[in-house]
């Protein structure tokens, strides 16, 4: 269970080292698949912890849920249109919804534990 | 089931991971841009009025000092051809006789021939000591044959020699301009003195002079003093013509 945490300090680690920096202008697409990558965790736990977690769905998710909200991100900006706006606030709802799916789920074993 | 959940939590590291480096990439980027665009169009132009400003300013600033250096330089060249001025126009008085110069030169006196009494005998009748007097004519052309030689200043009997002098036949005596000169006629010429010496033995000076009982005593001198001219001269008749070009 632990093992993802120390992934995530894992990269934190190696993205400092990495010292990539990108530009401006293509910071947001970055931010909207670095959105979308963490809907795709917290979705995976949320599954995880509802015991209905597939791999595949959950990497297949991931990898297509960053490059798609990005690609979208990016036809947005080329037709002038914001579509990133409803990416942020497509993967934004769903991140609160997981989140909120997550605290009870854990909320309500902590409970039953208690009882 | 321990295996998969094993394999499970392996690819949440994973991505986690991945995840990880592109938290601190966007972090890095929005922290520490690589330029900053962030500004509004209204602020760009903003900005970029007033670093035009700041430019035209720096233009002016320019332009300034680019007429001041211009300002110094001409003064400066003025100064220059002020002093080139002042030069000339020493040299020019110089060579006008306005100013008396000193140099090397020849002194050159034109006295009688002493007569030795013995030679003299009664066949002869006793020449008449200064009899043929020197004319104007001759001096003209002892004056002609200096200056032809480099001679750069001449003057007669203290008379400096300028270019419209004239030396002429007065009666008796001779006048240099309007000054009446006795003999014995002392010539003094600042130049080379070898040449103007050689080009007198050359001309026959000293033998033309004889026909006329004169003996012409021609002297190198180191250090001659001619004194400038006295005559009162005033520009008539004549002013500059105006070349084209010439503003």
């Amino acid at each position: 269970m632990w093992l993802p945490l120390i992934g995530l300090i894992v990269g934190l680690v190696v993205g400092f080292l990495l010292d990539w920096r990108v530009p401006q202008e293509y910071s947001s697409y970055l931010s909207i698949a670095l959105l979308a990558g963490l809907d795709t965790i917290f979705g995976g736990i949320r599954s995880f912890l509802e015991r209905t977690f597939n791999v595949r769905i959950f990497l297949s998710g991931f990898f297509f849920n960053t490059l798609f909200a990005a690609g979208l991100a990016f036809i947005g900006g080329f037709l002038g249109i914001d579509l990133y706006l409803a990416a942020i606030v497509a993967f934004g709802v769903r991140l609160f919804n997981n989140l909120a799916v997550i605290r009870r789920i854990v909320l309500s074993r902590w409970i039953n534990q208690q009882e | 089931m321990l295996q998969k959940s094993r394999k499970i939590t392996f690819i949440l590291a994973i991505i986690s991971a991945i995840i990880g480096v592109m938290l601190t990439v966007q972090l890095r980027s929005s922290l520490d841009p690589v330029h900053k665009e962030s500004r509004s169009i209204a602020e760009l132009r903003a900005s970029l009025q007033k670093e035009l400003e700041k430019h035209k300013n720096l233009l002016a600033d320019i332009s300034k000092y680019n007429q001041l250096y211009y300002q110094y330089e001409t003064s400066l060249s003025e100064d220059e051809s002020l002093s080139v001025m002042r030069e000339e126009l020493a040299r020019n008085r110089k060579m006008a006789g306005m100013v008396g110069v000193e140099g090397p030169g020849i002194a050159i006196s034109i006295v009688d021939v002493e007569f030795d009494e013995s030679i003299v005998d009664e066949h002869m009748s006793a020449p008449v000591v200064g009899g043929y007097s020197i004319d104007d004519e001759d001096l003209r052309w002892l004056v002609n044959i200096l200056f032809a030689n480099g001679a750069q200043a001449v003057s007669i009997n203290g008379h400096r020699l300028i270019s419209t002098t004239a030396i002429r036949n007065v009666g008796d005596v001779i006048q240099i301009d309007t000054r009446t000169i006795q003999p014995p006629y002392e010539m003094k010429a600042l130049g080379e003195p070898e040449v103007l010496l050689s080009a007198l033995k050359l001309e026959g000076v000293e033998e033309y002079f004889q026909l006329s009982n004169k003996h012409v005593l021609a002297e190198k001198r180191d250090k001659l003093i001619i004194p400038a001219n006295r005559e009162e001269r005033s520009i008539r008749f004549m002013k500059p013509v105006k070349e084209k070009g010439d503003s």
